[in-house]
């Protein structure tokens, strides 16, 4: 019973619950769906969004927003896309990633916890700079026809048929996780979003684990486009816009709360399988993919708004809890027995 | 006990000056701690007491003077500063991370390794006898828990400054008993510690030293014993701060016989207040006096629509009221000035005129749809000439006024609905001498003509000035009634402070 | 001396949207200088407004919400939604164009309604709503396509009517019809709609209460306005604004598609801000709010005419205003970010 109720408390197992729920409908309107590939390919198809909400959730922890990851994956896309064009290595895309992502990174970060700019408006602003870059590098064409095996990467396995990429995103993601629940610093993200002015009181670097927060966003963003270049085998203009909207749903899908202060590295990922594998499940139901946004939707407003409900209650509780205990302590009061307890 | 056996000075603060704005906070604090001391801080409300901590603790930074941490001048110019000399805060209103464990509340920020941490945790809980499973989450911890978390975390920082900023304010009574044997441990154990709090009863207990803090300065201080209840009584009286020239009160009183209550309140129960029953007449001012925290804001919240009400009613000229909106209670001739002006009255980047009618939008000479501009100007001219509101013109922010003409501005917009029942929560709080004048005259103007009006202010002189008669709040409930002739400084401060009954057993 | 002082007031209202007056006179400048010809000629001017009315109509309403301190990123899913909604009920359940039309914008109110109620008596976060509310209501419009006979992707057309003169008349007017044989209807219902919004905002006693909300909604809600009511109610005027848009559209293009407007979120969030709304709320007007739009307007209008800078590469200009305005300003306003400067500057002159 009290492992239970500790387990409930882990978030990501309720969408791990969630996730195996949804397979198990699917499974069992249509038992086509329970093949082996079909499992292992949800997982390896989701590896460009697990990347994308794994990155904001750094950010959303800390009770911040940002809206321009969909951009700096495009970006980072075409760069990639160009660099496979004359054969180079995924080593140096990785390292262009990793400059453009602190790049953005630092300007978000600045821009949020320093100016102080509401982080949903700087970072859309960001995000059409951004955007417009895709553009400006590639001169509004499509980035394709790559050399060598690039294209090829993406479908070589390890471990039985799981995916290289997804191999290596499943190890950063437990490491991640790790270091956000195990070490000093990986709590700051939460300690910051869960409650500002106690993690200051304790000194905890505020500003600091913000920037860091919108750095590691960008970092990770960045080599989801090298992934998605390497996916798709092309990069358009647009490539990753509205991917943003997908990965924060994928968060909150994940237990990571929009307010701050909750959720793990490991929801965020389970949140991404759910988000990247709803298309395939409605089309092994029957239903038309077209519902795909819909029932995005719903599944998105229904976890925030008993997320919210719940958040208002157990404040309202605390409240009256402790104006009850105002009124009710110190009136029937026994002055004698004060010595003997 | 007091007396501690080294000479070595743990904390000293000398002439410290803070300002906010033209609002002089702290006026030169002297204090001085050693080690195995126990320095209970009294005083009023606005008196700057947290001011001071927040600047022991580098949250605020001061103006002027001077931080000594063991003979050593420090900067404090941010927490982690302050946690680094060995000074730790147990705020008033717990900090904790709700969505944490115990464990990870308490280890946030710690260097050094986790399981080490539990043992040292598990060790030191033992030592004082507290339990608490730390793998609850915070959310989900009573405030005296919260308490007791908190002041974990103080001890695992071996913190050799301890201040604790009214921990008892919502402890039950087991858990002050505990709580002050920590205390003692502490101090036994040569950790210095100040006490804020609000209950005199506490200073004798645990305290070895007192100060008492008025109006930014220290008024009074010295060791324990040197000092009885009395003392400490006219110590908090603002009179001994500061020679101000006492008004002439005249002893009209009012002849209560033919008259019927315009507002009631009957066994009125609600979140922080229980089993309130008093009626205001018509053309009275009745003083509602108690220290903050004891249920006062709470009451005039609940009845003014913002709360759930418990139990009991609200009549005003005999009709039921209990649990209207706000609105309703605007339209039924009930308003009222909060206590807390920046957060619930005023609009701070709205003009003053847009102020003044925010809450008589609905009636009908302000427009059906379209507002009546002419009737916004001659309305807020009146309320700005009748009220002496310095402005430059009626379209002025009111975040740009001083704090005694913006309180003006939130009276007036009070007054604009014509209510019946005025209720003032703490209306001269941080405004200066002359703008507190001319608040009294408004409301010596209201019950002239004949307008009921509930006074709630923790400036006890303020209460004996204006009222007519006048109530206590300890603790939610209603201490003690005074008359008119029997309101004095002594009989409020000692009622607000839970020891009128004391003195009557004694 | 009230006057003077009145006066004095006025000016620093006025200042921003002088500054807005300026930038648009700055491009009329600049662009006219590039190529005065093309710029200018009236032909091109407003055959591209079909292509932004829609951000310039949604925008004066998402001001409300700002002004209350929300955030609406779903009305460009509305306006999609509005046009299949038209499309479907007049093509495929052979309703009358108009009692489409108005069923549709019930819709679009009904689909604000409920991520208002969701905001206000929920206390969910504006922005998580919001989005929400883009993927089940362009969700939504998919379905709603799904219903037609039309496929999706073509989009419903052969609405009602063009006379045997050849001149639009019943529903395509609301596209075509042009005022004195110049102006697009667009225009004549875009002003017709700003005035209506002025009115509303900064004259009734509506305005007023979403403006005291915006301000400070506890102190708001001290002086008996129902903020709930007053939130959930910018949603639904967002609502009805995006299927306005979205009629206006279809009307023009003759075409009724489900993914209509996807794309102007970014561009009615800057026009809002940049109009000088306050993203925290309590601060913003009407004038500033159509003032950013036609500043954004002619610059996506005259970027690609006289510079010939890609059309699909308008997000960039228009991304850097964004950042350097909304910046600006909050370092100007922050009392804690000027005070750093000035400390700076102060820990400067100590050195010296």
């Amino acid at each position: 019973m009290n492992l239970l109720k500790r387990l409930s408390r882990v978030r990501w197992l309720s969408s791990l619950v969630f996730l195996i729920i949804l397979f198990t409908v699917t499974g069992i309107i249509n038992p086509t769906f329970f093949s082996y590939e079909n499992i292992i390919s949800a997982f390896n198809s989701s590896v460009v969004f697990t990347l994308l909400a794994a990155g904001i959730a750094f950010v959303i922890m800390t009770g911040e927003i940002d809206v321009s990851i969909g951009a700096t994956m495009g970006l980072s896309a075409a760069i990639a896309g160009t660099i496979a064009q004359r054969g180079g290595s995924i080593a140096e895309m990785l390292l262009y990633a990793a400059v453009l992502g602190i790049a953005v990174g630092i300007i978000n970060g600045v821009g949020v916890a320093i100016i102080k700019v509401p982080s949903l408006i700087f970072t859309l602003g960001i995000m059409g700079i951004v955007r417009g870059l895709v553009y400006v590098y590639s001169g509004g064409r499509t980035v394709e026809n790559f050399a060598g095996d690039f294209t090829n990467l993406g479908s070589k396995t390890i471990f039985g048929d799981i995916t290289i990429y997804y191999s290596i995103v499943v190890v950063v993601i437990i490491a991640g996780h790790l270091i956000l629940t195990r070490t000093r610093s990986g709590k700051n993200f939460i300690a910051v979003g869960d409650n500002i002015g106690g993690a200051t009181l304790i000194g905890i670097p505020v500003v600091w684990t913000k920037v860091l927060a919108y750095i590691l966003s960008g970092i990770f963003a960045a080599v989801a486009g090298v992934a998605f270049a390497s996916k798709y085998g092309q990069v358009n203009i647009v490539a990753g816009s509205g991917y943003e909207m997908s990965a924060i749903a994928a968060c909150v899908l994940g237990g990571v709360s929009l307010s701050g202060g909750l959720g793990s590295l490991l929801g965020a990922g389970i949140g991404a399988v759910i988000m990247s594998t709803i298309g395939r499940l409605l089309v092994f139901i029957g239903l038309s993919s077209d519902f795909d946004n819909t029932i995005k939707g719903i599944m998105l407003i229904t976890i925030v708004v008993t997320d919210a409900l719940m958040h208002t209650r157990s404040v309202e509780k605390a409240r009256r809890a402790r104006l009850a205990a105002r009124a009710s302590s110190h009136n029937d009061v026994k002055v004698d027995s004060a010595d003997e307890k | 006990m007091g007396k501690s056996e080294t000479n070595e000075k743990l904390l000293c603060i000398e002439k410290i000056y803070k300002s906010f704005g033209s609002n002089l906070v702290l006026r030169g604090i002297d204090l001085e701690l050693k080690a195995g001391e126990v320095l209970a801080l009294i005083g009023g409300n606005g008196a700057g007491k947290s001011t001071l901590m927040k600047i022991i603790m580098g949250i605020y930074q001061s103006d002027k003077g001077s931080i000594y941490v063991n003979s050593k001048q420090l900067h404090l110019s941010n927490a982690s500063a302050a946690l680094a000399a060995g000074i730790y805060m147990v705020p008033q209103e717990p900090m904790l991370f709700p969505n944490m464990t115990v464990e990870e509340n308490i280890t946030m920020g710690f260097k050094g390794k986790q399981s080490e941490l539990k043992k040292k945790i598990v060790e030191l809980m033992q030592s004082i006898g507290w339990e608490l499973d730390l793998e609850r989450s915070a959310s989900s911890l009573s405030i005296a828990e919260q308490t007791l978390v908190e002041i974990i975390r103080g001890l695992l920082r071996e913190a050799k400054i301890l201040i604790l900023d009214e921990p008892t304010s919502a402890l039950t009574f087991d858990e002050v008993a505990s709580f002050f044997k920590v205390v003692k441990d502490l101090k036994d154990k040569g950790i210095g510690i100040i006490y804020i709090t609000h209950r005199l009863s506490e200073v004798f207990e645990i305290a070895t030293h007192v100060s008492i803090m008025c109006d930014g300065i220290i008024t009074l201080d010295g060791q324990v014993e040197d000092f009885n209840r009395e003392m400490l009584i006219k110590g908090l009286m603002p009179s001994n701060c500061e020679q101000k020239e006492k008004a002439e009160t005249e002893l009209k009183t009012i002849d209560y016989k033919n008259l019927k209550p315009v507002f009631e309140l009957k066994d009125y129960s609600g979140y922080g207040f229980n089993n309130i029953s008093f009626g205001v007449y018509p053309g009275e001012i009745l003083g509602l006096a108690g220290v903050v925290g004891a249920g006062r804001t709470e009451l005039v919240r609940t009845i003014f629509g913002r709360d759930k009400t418990l139990s009991g009613k609200v009549l005003l000229e005999g009709k039921d009221i209990t649990g209207l909106k706000t609105s309703a209670m605007l339209k039924a001739g009930i308003n009222l000035v909060p206590e807390d002006r920046h957060n619930h009255g005023l609009f701070k980047i709205s003009a003053v005129s847009e102020n003044i009618t925010a809450s008589m939008l609905d009636r009908k000479d302000m427009g059906r749809f379209t507002l009546n501009r002419k009737k916004e100007r001659q309305l807020t001219s009146k309320y700005v000439e009748d009220f002496r509101i310095k402005v430059t013109d009626n379209g002025q922010l009111a975040g740009s006024l001083s704090g005694g003409n913006q309180q003006k501005v939130v009276i007036g917009k009070s007054l604009s609905t014509l209510p019946k029942l005025v209720i003032l929560d703490e209306p001269t709080r941080g405004i200066d001498a002359a703008a507190r004048m001319d608040v009294y005259r408004i409301i010596n103007e209201l019950k002239s003509k004949g307008v009921a009006v509930l006074l709630i202010s923790s400036d006890l002189e303020e209460i004996v000035e204006l009222a007519d008669r006048s109530i206590a709040v300890f603790n939610g409930r209603i201490n003690r009634e005074f008359t008119k002739k029997e309101i004095t400084m002594d009989n409020l401060t000692a009622a607000s402070f839970g020891l009128y009954k004391d003195q009557e057993a004694i | 001396m009230k006057n003077k002082f009145l006066q004095k007031t006025k000016d620093i209202v006025t200042k921003w949207e002088f500054v807005l007056v300026m930038i648009i006179a700055a491009e009329f400048i600049i662009f006219g200088a590039a190529d005065f010809e093309k710029f200018m000629r009236p032909a091109s001017i407003f055959s591209s407004i079909n292509n932004y009315i829609s951000i310039c109509i949604i925008s004066l309403f998402v001001t409300f919400v700002m002004i209350t301190g929300g955030i609406d990123i779903q009305a460009s899913s509305i306006v999609g939604l509005t046009s299949i909604v038209i499309g479907v009920l007049w093509s495929d359940a052979g309703l009358n164009i108009w009692m489409a039309v108005l069923l549709a914008i019930i819709t679009a109110g009904l689909a604000g309604a409920l991520s208002g109620f969701l905001v206000a008596y929920c206390n969910v976060q504006p922005m998580v709503v919001t989005l929400g509310g883009s993927f089940l209501f362009s969700g939504i419009a998919l379905l709603v396509s799904g219903l037609s006979a039309t496929p999706a992707y073509q989009g419903i057309n052969g609405f009602p009517g063009k006379n045997e003169a050849g001149e639009f008349i019943a529903f395509r007017a609301l596209g075509k019809y042009k005022l004195f044989d110049v102006i697009p209807i667009q225009i004549v219902i875009y002003v017709a709609l700003i005035i209506l919004c002025y009115w509303l905002l900064h004259k009734s006693k509506y305005g007023r209460k979403v403006f005291l909300v915006g301000v400070n909604r506890k102190a708001a809600e001290y002086s008996g306005v129902n903020s709930r009511w007053i939130i959930m109610s910018t949603y639904i005027l967002t609502g009805i604004g995006a299927a306005i848009a979205g009629v206006l559209l279809t009307a023009n293009v003759d075409s009724a598609k489900y993914n209509l407007g996807s794309t102007f979120t970014l561009s009615i969030i800057t026009a809002v801000v940049l109009g000088g709304t306050l993203s925290t709320g309590g601060k913003g007007s009407i004038i500033g709010t159509a003032l950013a739009a036609l500043a954004i307007v002619i610059l996506r209008y005259g970027l690609p005419l006289c510079f010939g800078v890609s059309t699909q590469n308008l997000d960039l200009p228009i991304g850097i205003m964004l950042v350097l305005v909304v910046s600006a300003r909050e370092l100007a306003s922050n009392p804690r970010t000027s005070s750093y400067i000035r400390k700076l500057f102060r820990k400067e002159h100590s050195i010296e």
